[in-house]
């Protein structure tokens, strides 16, 4: 699953307006805000992903209750789709659509309830796993066509992967691509299906593809769900052009699509349901207009006339209208946490001191900051940087965050005193936004009043990312989020803490080289007991958090509402957007 | 008037002609009398703002009907002008009662070719096809002396000179061969040999159609050239009225004597040099009370218990000539004789 | 005029030239790298070298915007992205576009959204315009004025969203804003476009109504149309044929602008609609750094200017004969 779109959005600049995300969720509700003990954070083990058995990878779906057939639904959105070539499918945005469209060797089933199953989507099951992780093999289920009626074969399997080699990919995740090749400079070693040659590392036979890695990946299973290893017909490939119509293995295909404007996808005929555990798909159609404003689309949803009713979007409430949309279509809204973590970077490489982290961290007012953002819709406390949607998440709170959100800068003043640095400079550096200007100025006071000298640092929101990525930036705090590729640890922690990514825009945005933690992170991904290395991953979680290399902010929530005629609207917590394929038009 | 016994063709009687403004009543013309007759011409001199033009649109009924009154009576023909419709006055604009005005560059229309602007007053009026009214103006073009006038009648103004302009003007004013023709200062802005020439224009015409000629100016030289009576206006007032030999040689009133000695003039009985009258033009939002020239008159004080401030001298005519002055008529004599003498020397 | 015309159309030609050569220095000036944004979060430096050669923005400067001109009449190709056929303006990495085939796509929608409101507020810009001079001073004429005056001063994301709000969406009196070809389907064109028409109209409207007031209520009391009158033209005719005539000139001249101006895309009116035409493509370029893109609707846009001021000046010309065209 892949990184969601909005945090690289902020990150690159892509959209300006990507900036007012962060305050799309917020809202006036001032009311609920302090009581931070009470956290759905608690209750989210139900919510972690189980490996599911081969029964389990079975289809059809469960039916949704009252659910039927048939109808058209409508969706506003601002943005079209940056990618439908799944090979260059990387951001959740993208996923959304990409999941009707098409399928992995593994997917995520999801419950009623929200708890999810990794089982096998186009494979019989999870795959099989040998020599500790560095060979994998999957089986294709029976009866998984493409939109034009041919098979789904292991070559197409296999042409999507080495497509990601290709030239002219590159948006996708490449983990595989390394793994694969045993090296990052992967397309030195391959150069793509196109000249004729296969890879060497996977090997097929019948309906059967075996996957030879470099190195140990036991959570392998669940990298075959990010839509960057699907399969892509290698008779059908039109590469670069593949990516306004992609040939669909999914319930629905690409009818039409002009860029940035419209697409209506429509029943792909040669879908048997019979072979998905995953997809309902209940709608005949689905079209999407581009170009709707956030506004203008939660305004039309909160109208709810004409073809409005059996309309949902994929972008969140605005701050404006969280208030009206939770007071006049109460039934029509849903919340639910999504998998982004937010938090405060410390770049350890100019705060060496540990103890001036700590003050930082101990003075910082993340109460205030998130009722800036809007207060509780804006997300629960957090206390560290795994998402409570991550396989083995365990709840922790190292720094009392939840016994005091609003922090301390008494204390953080005698720790800073006890240090002997009263007086340190703090370079905090923040979005020049509306909304990252008002914290600024809270984050400035806090600091003030536990003994720093601060200096800050506006900075343009479309350049934001390419500043603070740079190795030597001036600045010691800085704003940043998270969304993990896939939902175990090894997504979270080794981008973001191992020292081999302290390079210039590397991820490691803390910039923390710490061994203890490269070791952990070493022995957690090579551990091959899923339980085992998820209990591992929870414990680095603490172990990082004790590092001082950031301020835990939130664990982010989405805000969304759809039309009154729409039926078992919900959100896709991999993915941050309502499900396609749950959802149903009511009659 | 010198021919009394003709009915006159254009008779105005006590005309009164008053916008409102914001500020308030403008009396642009105060009780205006004066009657016209076929083939003649008279002479209106006055300064700017003494009523001259007012009157003339008045006469056309191109004044403003919003915000202009009218009072009094103006008959052309026997018919009463004052109050008659628009489309009865459309008929009679430009076909029996036309006007020429004075700056014809911005008189004509910059858009459309002199041509057309002449012709579409005959077709207008005559009703004929575009194809006679374009023959009509070349002929008109002819008439008035513009050479090539079956080139030059699709010219546009701007390409004209300004002679010619005026003549293109003349031309279209006399296209339906007017009974009364209005020609407002149509020389002023010409050089001396132009004006000679159209002056002559208009006298022959007079002669040929017998026309009635209104020539508004400021210039008495152009009145004594051309004028047959000639009526003085100050303050939108008729202050003094005789014939051209009246008016010139034996003026009777103050203000007519300032305007002759303000004129420099070749064959003027009093040879003075250039000598303005002092003062400026009456308010006509609040005209002076009395004699409306007696603020700049030197001879007020002559006249005994302060009557020109007070009362309106009234314009008593014999036989067409008078004037409005409560100076006594010996005074008159004794005061302009010394003014000729002093000026002489 | 044939030698008018040759000669601005050059002229026009090298205005383009000059403009595309002075935006292509800007964006290149800008710190921003397409092929960073392109390149996603795990980048690596031999993607971002790769995505650089495939954008050709690995050229120095001059090459770079060489490549761009030769490509509008040669066309050009973008490994790893698609072919761009002549007349090729550039691609868009964003869109994964030639830069022309969209802005194609979406002219159509600018020029209905523009074709609508210009005989909106040509018609009741100077209908208006002219009642109020031709009632100088009345109450009509002081209504029309207070009336532009309050138009003119409305913001088209405030009346626009208020109309949205109370016309669609709480009284359900008007179609959802949003376009539909004309050939597709000619009422949902019309409904579709009547409330942005309207409401864009509205605030040209208003400064068309004082403009024609002002020309026609000065051009009334020259002379000529003085002697129109004089001459026994009627009323209408002296109205429409002499005063009319003279008013147009400056008028034509706004409006020259304001093609220009709305075929380069109303920003506002279509980001307030949902609308997508050139002023939306404009902004959203803006907000995705599409850089390209952004340079082929100015290009486009510039020439629309550009050309209106022909024809504006040709109609001038036709208007006022004593302008030569030269």
């Amino acid at each position: 699953m892949s990184f969601s779109r909005r945090n690289f959005l902020i990150a690159t600049g892509v959209v300006a307006a990507s900036s007012s995300v962060l305050s799309a969720c917020s809202s006036g509700d001032s009311t609920n805000n302090t009581g931070g003990g009470k956290q759905d954070a608690a209750k989210a083990d139900a919510t972690v992903v189980k490996i599911g058995t081969a029964e389990d990878s079975k289809g059809p779906a469960p039916e949704v209750s009252g659910a039927k057939k048939g109808g058209t639904v409508y969706l506003l959105n601002d943005d079209d789709f940056s990618h439908l070539d799944p090979q260059r499918i990387y951001y959740a945005w993208n996923s959304l659509a990409a999941m009707v469209l098409s399928r992995t060797l593994t997917g995520y089933k999801i419950a009623d309830d929200g708890s999810q199953t990794l089982v096998g989507d186009l494979a019989t099951d999870t795959g099989t796993m040998k020599d500790g992780g560095k060979t994998w093999s999957f089986t294709l289920k029976d009866g998984i066509k493409w939109e034009d009626g041919s098979d789904v074969t292991v070559d197409d399997v296999r042409h999507g992967i080495e497509r990601c080699f290709a030239n002219f990919i590159t948006e996708g995740a490449f983990y595989v691509q390394t793994w694969l090749t045993g090296s990052a400079e992967y397309r030195k070693s391959y150069p793509g299906p196109y000249g004729g040659k296969h890879l060497k590392s996977i090997e097929t036979s019948g309906k059967t593809i075996t996957f030879r890695l470099s190195e140990a990946r036991p959570d392998f299973n669940y990298v075959m769900a990010m839509h960057s290893y699907a399969p892509t017909p290698v008779k059908k490939d039109t590469k670069q052009d593949y990516d306004k119509k992609p040939v669909s293995n999914g319930p629905y295909r690409v009818k039409t699509h002009v860029t940035d404007k419209s697409m209506t996808l429509v029943r792909n005929e040669h879908w048997d349901p019979a072979t998905d555990p995953i997809r309902n798909a209940y709608p005949d159609q689905f079209d999407f207009t581009f170009g709707i404003e956030q506004l203008t689309a939660i305004d039309r949803l909160l109208a709810d006339a004409g073809k409005d009713q059996y309309a949902t979007s994929w972008r969140t409430i605005p701050q404006e209208r969280i208030q009206k949309a939770q007071s006049e279509a109460k039934d029509r809204v849903f919340a639910q946490l999504g998998n982004g973590v937010s938090c405060y970077w410390i770049n350890t490489g100019r705060v060496k001191d540990k103890s001036v982290r700590e003050a930082i961290i101990k003075a910082w007012p993340t109460a205030a900051i998130r009722q800036l953002q809007g207060g509780s819709v804006r997300g629960d406390y957090a206390t560290g940087i795994m998402s409570p949607l991550v396989a083995g998440y365990e709840s922790q709170d190292v720094w009392g965050k939840l016994k005091n959100p609003a922090g301390d800068p008494k204390a953080a003043k005698e720790i800073l005193k006890k240090a002997g640095k009263s007086g340190y400079k703090v370079v905090y550096a923040y979005q020049n936004d509306p909304t990252q200007a008002k914290i600024k100025v809270v984050v400035e006071n806090a600091l003030k009043a536990a003994g720093f000298e601060v200096v800050t640092k506006g900075i343009d929101s479309t350049t934001w990312y390419d500043q603070v990525g740079k190795l030597d930036n001036q600045f010691d705090v800085y704003w940043g989020g998270w969304s993990s590729d896939w939902p175990t640890g090894y997504s979270v922690f080794q981008p973001l803490f191992d020292s081999k990514n302290v390079v210039d825009q590397g991820q490691n945005y803390s910039h923390l080289k710490d061994p203890a933690v490269d070791a952990a992170i070493k022995a957690a991904t090579a551990e091959t007991d899923q339980d085992k290395a998820n209990k591992m991953w929870a414990a680095l979680d603490k172990q990082v958090t004790e590092t001082a290399a950031f301020v835990p902010d939130v664990y982010m929530k989405r805000i969304y509402m759809h039309g009154s005629k729409l039926g078992n609207v919900k959100m896709d917590p991999n993915f941050d957007g309502s499900m396609l394929y749950k959802m149903y038009v009511k009659s | 008037m010198t021919s009394t016994d003709q009915q006159p063709f254009l008779s105005i009687k006590d005309l009164k002609v008053h916008f409102s403004t914001e500020d308030g009543t403008v009396k642009a013309v105060d009780g205006l009398s004066f009657d016209l007759v076929r083939g003649k011409t008279l002479g209106i001199v006055g300064e700017s703002g003494s009523g001259k033009s007012v009157t003339n649109l008045t006469i056309l009924g191109l004044h403003n009907p919003d915000s202009t009154t009218v009072e009094g009576s103006i008959t052309l023909d026997g018919e009463e002008l004052n109050g008659a419709s628009e489309r009865k006055l459309e008929k009679l604009r430009g076909n029996k009662m036309s006007m020429i005005f004075q700056d014809a560059l911005t008189s004509l229309s910059p858009y459309h070719t002199i041509g057309k602007q002449i012709g579409e007053t005959y077709r207008k009026h005559t009703g004929c096809s575009k194809k006679a009214a374009r023959d009509r103006a070349i002929e008109m073009l002819k008439r008035v002396g513009i050479p090539q006038p079956e080139v030059r009648v699709d010219d546009y103004p701007h390409q004209f000179s300004g002679g010619m302009r005026q003549r293109a003007m003349i031309a279209m004013a006399l296209v339906c061969d007017p009974e009364l023709l209005i020609a407002d200062e149509p020389t002023t802005a010409l050089d001396v040999t132009v004006q000679a020439q159209i002056m002559d224009l208009l006298k022959d015409l007079q002669k040929e159609f017998g026309t009635a000629i209104i020539f508004i100016t400021h210039d008495l030289g152009v009145i004594a050239d051309i004028a047959d009576d000639v009526l003085v206006m100050y303050g939108g007032r008729c202050v003094e009225r005789g014939t051209k030999k009246e008016v010139l040689r034996d003026p009777q009133h103050p203000y007519t004597w300032g305007l002759l000695s303000s004129m420099p003039s070749l064959d003027h009985p009093v040879d003075v040099p250039l000598n303005p009258i002092p003062g400026s033009p009456p308010s006509l939002l609040n005209p002076p009370s009395g004699c409306r020239f007696h603020p700049r008159c030197t001879f007020a004080e002559k006249v005994e218990g302060g009557l020109c401030s007070s009362e309106r001298p009234l314009l008593e005519l014999v036989d067409g000539r008078g004037s409005a002055c409560h100076l006594t008529a010996e005074q008159r004599g004794e005061y302009f004789s010394d003014l000729a003498g002093s000026a002489a020397n | 005029m044939l030698r008018f015309l040759v000669r601005r159309l050059l002229g026009a030609v090298i205005t383009l030239l000059i403009i595309s050569a002075v935006t292509f220095m800007l964006f290149y000036a800008v710190p921003r790298d397409p092929a960073r944004i392109a390149c996603g979060k795990l980048c690596t430096p031999e993607t971002l070298e790769l995505i650089r050669h495939n954008m050709g923005i690995s050229d120095p400067m001059p090459v770079q915007f060489w490549h761009w001109l030769s490509g509008i009449f040669l066309g050009r190709e973008y490994p790893g992205f698609g072919n761009c056929d002549a007349p090729c303006l550039g691609y868009s990495f964003v869109n994964r576009e030639p830069v022309l085939a969209t802005i194609l796509d979406r002219f159509p929608t600018t020029f209905s959204l523009f074709l609508g409101s210009a005989v909106v507020f040509l018609i009741f810009g100077i209908g208006t315009g002219m009642l109020a001079a031709l009632k100088q001073g009345k109450p009509l004429d002081k209504i029309a004025s207070s009336a532009s005056l309050v138009a003119s001063s409305m913001q088209i994301y405030f009346v626009g969203t208020l109309a949205l709000y109370l016309l669609v969406y709480q009284w359900q009196v008007l179609d959802q804003p949003g376009y539909t070809p004309f050939t597709e389907n000619p009422g949902q064109w019309f409904g579709g476009l009547l409330l942005p028409w309207l409401i864009l109209a509205l605030i040209f409207t208003a400064n068309y109504t004082r403009m024609t007031r002002s020309q026609m209520v000065e051009q009334l009391q020259e002379d000529y149309v003085r002697t129109a009158r004089a001459k026994g033209l009627s009323r209408p005719n002296v109205f429409f044929r002499f005063a009319w005539r003279g008013a147009m000139g400056p008028i034509v001249t706004i409006f020259g602008v304001d093609v220009g101006v709305l075929l380069g895309g109303g920003m506002i009116t279509e980001k307030t609609f949902s609308i997508q035409g050139i002023g939306m493509l404009s902004l959203k370029s803006v907000v995705n750094n599409d850089l390209p893109m952004l340079l082929g609707v100015m290009v486009i846009t510039a020439t629309f200017v550009v050309l209106a001021n022909i024809v504006v000046d040709a109609c001038y010309a036709l208007i006022d004969p004593r302008i030569r065209l030269a």
